[in-house]
């Protein structure tokens, strides 16, 4: 059975994203449907608890309805967009609660996704690695989540935070060394 | 020379690609070697989560949640000339004449009643003086949305609206009820048509969706709306009995391009109906709890039907019968409660919703076992300890009990 091709579906949600950015609410309710699944998920790693994440992706879309009249349509498609305010909200929503430990959370119980013969070359545990990407500044942990996390491509990612293709590569090496030295000192 | 980030994101992207191994890619580049190995190791570990998903309650009440903020921000903010400029702008796109005819209309009805009350009008019920003006607007608009993506989302908030419109009338004025569960009748049968003209199949189905959990929220609201009231009143079943209808026609749509996700919501569905019946017989509304349970019967052929259909198209179908098949334990349980709740001369409607239950499980099984995928599903999950031997026996052989609840 054949699907839609990616351009087909690119054309759709760009027509909504249209419609949605001219005020229809309409519009707007059939882009949260088709994206609340993503936001959540990527709102409940950084979190790892169900209520709070229902209640962030909430304010999310809340957040991208009275903003969406500054969306502009560039390399970063929407969802990306989306992505990005969740982002922030996350890091609003840590700062309001500095004492509370969140990442000793369930998130990242389930069994790798990797083959095998990938896993060899894999090594370190997923709840230590969240932690530490947890701890990576803005851009660093903004980079490490939307590449191996949310699947966006360099262009992608470069677009969402106003970076060249190159300066995306620099931070995203720059992360990995940041998170080798926290490793390293956890270690120790 | 290439620099080291370029190695990296290339080694990275390599690998997770399978196209080379960690070692061949460290071979490849020895200067660095030292540099890139352990950076490698920390990016080949980074997995994707499993699959988190939130809940259909979440994303029905945060969607409701939203539309109902979005529509309230444009009540206070919006000035109805922005909206009429935005429809003769759609016109102006979509073609002259007909455009012209229908701006004519609205200007007309605008000038004659003044913006304030077509806004006004919004708010309005069946049996207000501005109720006209409000359906009036409706047709405008429907008028003007000739792309039937935007049309069918445009039809389903008109279904939504009509749903608001009970829920005042209920309290306000209820010999106006038929009026609102006639207009809902005729949105949803609009809805469904129009997302059926959607030639996008990936589009089609994400709005049949939408349509399908929609529905799910007019049920919730429709069950609210008579939890509020303290006499039944006969158009809440009624527009029960049409939201039932709407839903499975939704699914029935989605199920061609995505069955799992379709058997998913019905499961969904299903234990909220069942739910429904168990707190109706807690309460003693017999009638009710037997529409609850009509509503459950349905579901549960509809899943077979589900899986049917998706062997039919090809579609490898071991998660849907795993659904159909996992839930008979659950319900079982819900049953278990309901049963000891009913009087005896009405249990005789439980029994035979039961029994449904358990040929809906035993088709899932049959499909599991065909494919040796049963795992740990029993092929006989428990019956509830409180029911009666006898009626044990009826319920897992129930053409040797005589009682003809065979499937159709």
């Amino acid at each position: 059975m054949q699907g839609a091709t990616n351009t087909e579906i690119a054309t759709d949600i760009d027509l909504l994203v249209k419609e949605a950015t001219d005020g229809d609410a309409n519009a707007f309710g059939i882009l949260y449907d088709m994206y609340v699944d993503r936001v959540y998920r990527h709102v409940y790693y950084r979190i790892g608890s169900t209520e709070d994440a229902e209640d962030l992706t909430q304010q999310a879309f809340l957040k991208a309805w009275q903003a969406i009249g500054r969306y502009k349509k560039t390399a970063s498609p929407f969802i990306a967009w989306l992505i990005s305010i969740s982002h922030n909200l996350v890091i609003d929503f840590y700062r309001s609660k500095k004492d509370s430990v969140y990442l000793d959370s369930e998130v990242m119980a389930g069994d790798s996704t990797l083959s095998p013969d990938k896993l060899t070359e894999a090594a370190f545990d997923q709840q230590q690695l969240r932690k530490v990407i947890m701890q990576l500044p803005g851009d660093y942990q903004k980079v490490i989540l939307m590449r191996f996390i949310e699947g966006f491509s360099y262009s992608e990612i470069a677009a969402s935070i106003g970076k060249s293709e190159g300066a995306v590569r620099v931070t995203l090496h720059r992360a990995l060394a940041r998170m080798r030295k926290i490793l390293k000192k956890a270690k120790q | 020379m290439k620099r080291v980030e370029d190695i990296l994101t290339q080694c990275i992207e390599e690998i997770k690609s399978g196209k080379v191994n960690l070692a061949e890619c460290l071979d490849h580049y020895p200067a660095i070697r030292e540099e890139l190995e352990p950076l490698l190791r920390i990016a080949l570990s980074i997995n994707e989560p499993p699959d988190v998903m939130p809940s259909d309650a979440f994303k029905i009440r945060a969607r409701v949640n939203l539309m109902e903020y979005i529509h309230a921000s444009k009540t206070t903010k919006k000035p109805v000339g922005s909206s009429l400029k935005s429809l003769t702008t759609r016109a102006w796109a979509t073609g002259w004449s007909r455009a012209v005819v229908v701006i004519l209309a609205v200007i007309i009805s605008v000038s004659a009643l003044g913006t304030g009350t077509v806004y006004a009008s919004q708010d309005s019920v069946p049996g207000d003086i501005l109720y006209p003006v409000k359906l009036g607007t409706e047709q405008a608009q429907r008028f003007f949305t000739t792309n039937d993506v935007s049309g069918t989302s445009l039809e389903l908030s008109f279904a939504d609206n009509r749903i608001e419109e009970m829920v005042v009338l209920t309290h306000k004025r209820p010999e106006e009820l038929a009026v609102a569960v006639n207009g809902y009748e005729r949105n949803l049968e609009l809805t469904i048509s129009r997302v059926e003209q959607v030639n996008n199949k990936g589009v089609r189905a994400s709005l049949q969706e939408t349509i399908a959990l929609a529905i799910s929220g007019h049920l919730f609201s429709l069950d609210e709306l008579e939890d509020s009231m303290t006499e039944k009143i006969e158009e809440i079943n009624t527009a029960r009995e049409i939201a039932m209808d709407g839903h499975i026609r939704a699914l029935q749509g989605l199920m061609v391009e995505n069955p799992l996700r379709a058997a998913e919501i019905n499961i969904v569905t299903m234990l909220d109906r069942l739910n429904r019946a168990k707190l109706e017989s807690e309460r003693g509304n017999i009638k009710e709890m037997e529409q609850a349970l009509q509503h459950f019967q349905r579901l549960r052929k509809f899943g077979e039907e589900i899986s049917s259909n998706a062997a039919q198209n090809g579609y490898d179908t071991r998660a849907i019968d795993e659904l159909n098949a996992g839930a008979t334990a659950g319900q079982m349980e819900i049953f278990g409660a309901i049963y000891s709740n009913t009087p005896e001369e009405a249990k005789g409607i439980v029994e035979k919703a039961m029994v449904v239950s358990m040929e809906g499980h035993g088709q899932a099984v049959q499909g599991l076992q065909q494919q040796g995928s049963l795992g740990d599903i029993p092929e006989e999950p428990p019956l509830p300890e409180d029911i009666p031997g006898e009626v044990k026996k009826k319920i897992l052989k129930p053409e040797t009990a005589g009682e003809g609840n065979g499937r159709n």
